[in-house]
């Protein structure tokens, strides 16, 4: 519970109806994707402007107290945890498309638009937002922002931060910044590459400039089977090494293949692993492209390949990659779901790695994932009510982590660190690296008041802390497919 | 905490560490007039300010010494590539240490079937393509002059295809930097995606030098395309040249390069190439990357747009020697420029505008010119809407200097009211420190607090960047 003055001065700001303390009403604010994690803040608020948001922050920091922002709280690392001395500052209010501009191709938006209602929005123009983050239809801008969400499509047309054109950022302070512009480049340090994927460390995003990307002329879907993982995950090297960039390269195994298709019957086949690779562009070119990825599946040892001949087709051939997720809520009562990063020729030993150590360990784990850029979703598949699973799962997780880093890849593609992976920050970084983030943080946040003890460890917190546990598919929108 | 004012080292603290690094490096570090004066300046307007010493170190531990011994005497560290840059970076303002990388230009590893390669920051792009021969694998930012890939990335380079590519942002993976301490900082690394942490990589990436130094650079690659294939057509006017980029990005036509010349650049290039079959008029070139079905696919596209805009003689070329024929007078552009008016000299500006702008932005900046009275052919990479004058005067002729500088001045700040940006792809260094402030308002406090978080001392390129 918040200190009575501060709530009266709160009252000041807000009407009464966006300030909720009542511990029924924070309830559903105590955790986001990452459920492990939960905690109720003193106070959610619920701002509508930006005015009402400098005023908040101004307050705040006079208190000394802590401030969490939240966009729809379906991240997957904690990064919306609440902190319970402090405020959790949720942005769902700030709904509006600001402006389409179909010439520049770009659309402003304020920080709660959910991901796809901006792609909604551009389509009557013939363009749409590329990034694509399952959680698309539920996840909002501001907080793709936060965590520099990918998807499928980044592969080809990059993270949020490729697409990001301008933010409008309050500082703790109270103070307005714009980072970046319409335009190219704009000269000065990349402030906003720094707010991308900084996780609400740095201020709080009151608006965003997005870039928008003509819609493809054509498009197609190539599936292929293989008897092999190894096998697979030579194919999507050779798709990479011949120079080929397609807009979607996604992998299953058969544990992942053998779990949706009587959930979604994709009408895949059974094989040890299923590879998804898409063209899009103009039709010359995507049907260059298919021959040539046709050939390579082919040398690869494809026991079968698919092209897509109409968008029903294509659909139907993602709608299984797209529910590997729920899927695995179906088969196991629990599951964990990592996210790890490996250089691409590295993915055929990495994934017979995965496999020794699932057999090592004696946890199932399905291996589905974003083949094209080397994001690994591995979900290790466990039963929370198992003596030993918990510890067990954690150990796994963790071995998969450490190889990743061991192979020069990432302790995370794509989830952010939060509170989950604040001491897998301590594998991948050294000490000189986190002092240069700690500086970053000074600069923006001197007290340490934004989003405190997520995304960057201090120094002499490099512990192991936890990381996601689903069980019985009890996630915040459960219908949401995810990877 | 405030921000310590850059000062020259007193001789006495100066004498010492040259005394120091010619003890450490021996012939590498160099104090005579003639290198410290080749070391005082990039292109672009001649304003030169020399360093005191020039060493040219050949690892990063070296790179790191270095920086320890300016950390401990509190003297400014200017690192250097081949100085082509525009806008004075590599001026010593306060003297100091000159890091010249131009020993460290190895190719470390190639990853072909990753598409990533990994260069010290002393090689140059050229070099970086000519260790990739045979791989099938290109590296494709291209600033026009032979730079640096450390100096590239110290001002987020972008160039003629940048339209296709992106700039050095979306190009560098991960760096090897030499912090202000003298600490020796790995960011990013070769996996194509990361949320760890902050992104200190693009931090880094067009910092201009002011927050350490660029050792090693993890490089993008790309498939050399099958096929690349060039256009070139001519319009009525500008407003038409313009119009037709606009629709072809609007349609998403995947265009590597689209380039404008104006008329007055135009006759230049007529003029200076000798070319033949050209009008005195706007022209757009194009070049297509893709397959070979792709390239024609997108030439077609692209003709039939220019159509609808009033294009004519609309010639297409794919194999290399009638490529180059095509191009020729667009390579040759700023020589050509300069030779309009023998004896006079230029430097560019790089306005560049959300490409909704671009008519407007252009068609005031062609009446501008007229009024100034100034001959200043206009030359864009019109893709990313940024487009550079190269604006011609008598360097003798203090008036006509003042009247160049402030046309100029004016194309700057007519971009950013159009909500555009003074420096599409040339930086700050310091010519430009004015004009920062008023595109960035606000965030500038934000941008010297990062300055003093990660170089309290300010010895890293002080004077350069932002405005302290």
């Amino acid at each position: 519970m918040l200190n009575p003055a501060l709530l009266t001065a709160l009252g000041t700001v807000l009407p009464a109806a966006a300030i909720l303390t009542a511990p029924e009403d924070t309830r559903p604010y105590e955790c986001d994707g990452l459920t492990m994690f939960r905690a109720q803040a003193g106070a959610v608020l619920l701002p509508e402007t930006e005015a009402q948001v400098v005023a908040i922050m101004k307050l705040c920091r006079a208190a000394r107290l802590p401030v969490v922002a939240r966009g729809a709280g379906t991240g997957l690392s904690g990064g919306a945890l609440p902190n319970r001395e402090g405020v959790l500052l949720s942005l769902a209010r700030f709904q509006r498309i600001l402006a389409i501009d179909p010439l520049a191709r770009t659309a402003t938006v304020q920080p709660g638009v959910r991901n796809l209602a901006v792609s909604q929005a551009a389509a009557p123009y013939g363009l749409y937002y590329a990034p694509d983050p399952s959680s698309q239809i539920a996840c909002t801008i501001g907080g793709n922002v936060a965590e520099n969400s990918g998807g499928v499509r980044c592969l080809k047309y990059g993270l949020t931060v490729h697409n990001l054109r301008r933010v409008r950022l309050v500082l703790m302070d109270g103070e307005v910044v714009e980072a970046g512009g319409t335009a190219l480049d704009g000269p000065g340090y990349d402030l906003l590459a720094l707010i991308c994927g900084s996780e609400g460390l740095l201020g709080v995003i009151t608006e965003v400039t997005v870039k928008l990307t003509p819609k493809a002329q054509d498009a197609k879907c190539v599936l292929s089977a293989f008897d092999d993982v190894m096998k697979a995950g030579d194919a999507v090297a050779a798709v990479i090494a011949a120079g080929i960039v397609p807009s979607g390269l996604e992998m299953m195994d058969r544990l992942t293949i053998r779990a949706v298709e009587p959930f979604v019957c994709a009408g895949y086949p059974d094989a040890e692993a299923i590879l998804l690779c898409e063209s899009d562009g103009v039709p010359g070119e995507v049907d260059a492209e298919v021959a040539v990825v046709r050939g390579l599946m082919e040398r690869a040892g494809a026991t079968l390949i698919e092209v897509s001949t109409n968008e029903d087709q294509r659909a139907r051939f993602w709608s299984g990659r797209k529910a590997a997720f729920p899927a695995a809520g179906r088969i196991s009562p629990d599951y964990y779901c990592m996210d790890g990063t490996i250089p691409r020729r590295a993915l055929a030993a990495v994934l017979k790695r995965i496999a020794e150590l699932s057999a090592e360990f004696g946890l199932p784990c399905m291996n589905v994932f974003h083949a094209g850029d080397g994001n690994l979703h591995p979900l290790v598949l466990y039963d929370a009510g198992r003596p030993g699973d918990v510890e067990k799962t954690q150990a796994f997780g963790t071995k998969i982590l450490e190889l990743c880093v061991e192979v020069g890849g990432t302790i995370t593609g794509e989830h952010g660190v939060g509170v989950e992976k604040l001491g897998d920050m301590c594998v991948q970084f050294g000490e000189r690296e986190l002092e240069r983030f700690q500086g970053v943080k000074r600069a923006f946040d001197p007290e340490g008041l934004l989003n405190p003890g997520k995304a960057v460890p201090t120094l002499h917190r490099c512990a192991e802390l936890g990381r996601m546990h689903v069980h019985r598919g009890a996630l915040p929108h459960p219908e949401l497919p995810r990877f | 905490m405030e921000t310590r004012a850059p000062v020259r080292p007193d001789p006495g603290t100066l004498a010492e560490l040259v005394r120091k690094l010619r003890g450490d490096y021996g012939e590498r570090a160099v104090t005579s007039q003639a290198v410290r004066e080749h070391h005082g300046h990039g292109e672009g307007l001649v304003d030169s300010a020399l360093p005191d010493v020039v060493v040219f170190p050949e690892s990063n531990e070296e790179v790191a010494a270095i920086v320890r011994l300016c950390h401990l005497a509190l003297v400014p560290v200017i690192p250097f590539g081949v100085g082509t840059s525009l806008e004075g970076h590599v001026a010593a303002l306060y003297g100091g240490v000159c890091v010249d990388l131009s020993r460290m230009n190895r190719m470390l590893e190639i990853n072909a079937s990753d598409l990533d390669c990994r260069v010290q920051a002393g090689i140059t792009r050229e070099q970086v393509n000519a260790e990739l021969k045979g791989t099938g694998l290109f590296f494709p930012i291209d600033p026009g002059a032979d730079a640096t890939i450390g100096g590239m990335a110290s001002t987020r380079a972008s160039g003629t295809n940048a339209v296709r590519y992106g700039t050095m942002r979306d190009n560098v993976l991960g760096l090897t930097v030499v912090a202000a301490d003298g600490r020796i900082v790995r960011t990013g690394g070769r996996g194509r995606k990361s949320s760890a942490g902050y992104d200190l990589t693009r931090l880094f990436i067009g910092a201009e030098g002011t927050l350490g130094v660029i050792t090693e650079v993890q490089l993008r690659l790309y498939g050399v395309p099958e096929a690349i294939a060039a256009a070139v057509c001519q319009f009525p006017d500008l407003a038409s040249a313009v119009n037709t980029v606009i629709a072809a990005m609007q349609t998403g036509i995947p265009v590597a390069r689209i380039e404008l010349l104006d008329d007055v650049q135009m006759d230049a290039c007529i003029r200076y190439s000798k070319l033949e079959g050209f009008a005195i008029k706007p022209t757009l070139f194009f070049e297509f990357h893709g397959s070979a079905a792709g390239v024609r696919e997108q030439s077609e596209a692209m003709q039939a747009i220019s159509d609808e805009f009033g294009g004519s003689a609309y010639q297409w070329a794919a194999q290399p020697e009638d490529r180059s024929r095509l191009w020729k007078a667009r390579h040759a552009a700023y020589y050509a420029a300069l030779a309009l008016k023998p004896g006079t000299v230029g430097f560019a500006t790089d306005a560049c505008v959300p490409i909704s702008r671009l008519a407007d932005c252009i068609l005031e900046t062609k009446a501008d010119i007229e009024q100034s009275g100034l001959t200043a052919p206009i030359v864009g990479h019109v893709g990313d809407g940024n487009f550079h004058l190269v604006v011609l005067h008598d360097r003798d002729d203090a008036a006509q200097r003042e009247r160049a500088d402030a046309l100029a001045h004016r194309v700057s700040l007519r971009a950013i009211g159009m909500g555009g940006t003074c420096t599409g792809e040339h930086g700050i260094g310091w010519h430009k420190l004015d004009v920062l402030a008023r595109e960035h308002g606000e965030a500038v406090d934000l941008m010297r607090a990062i300055k003093r978080a990660l170089d309290p001392l300010n010895i890293m390129n002080p004077g350069k960047t932002v405005p302290l």
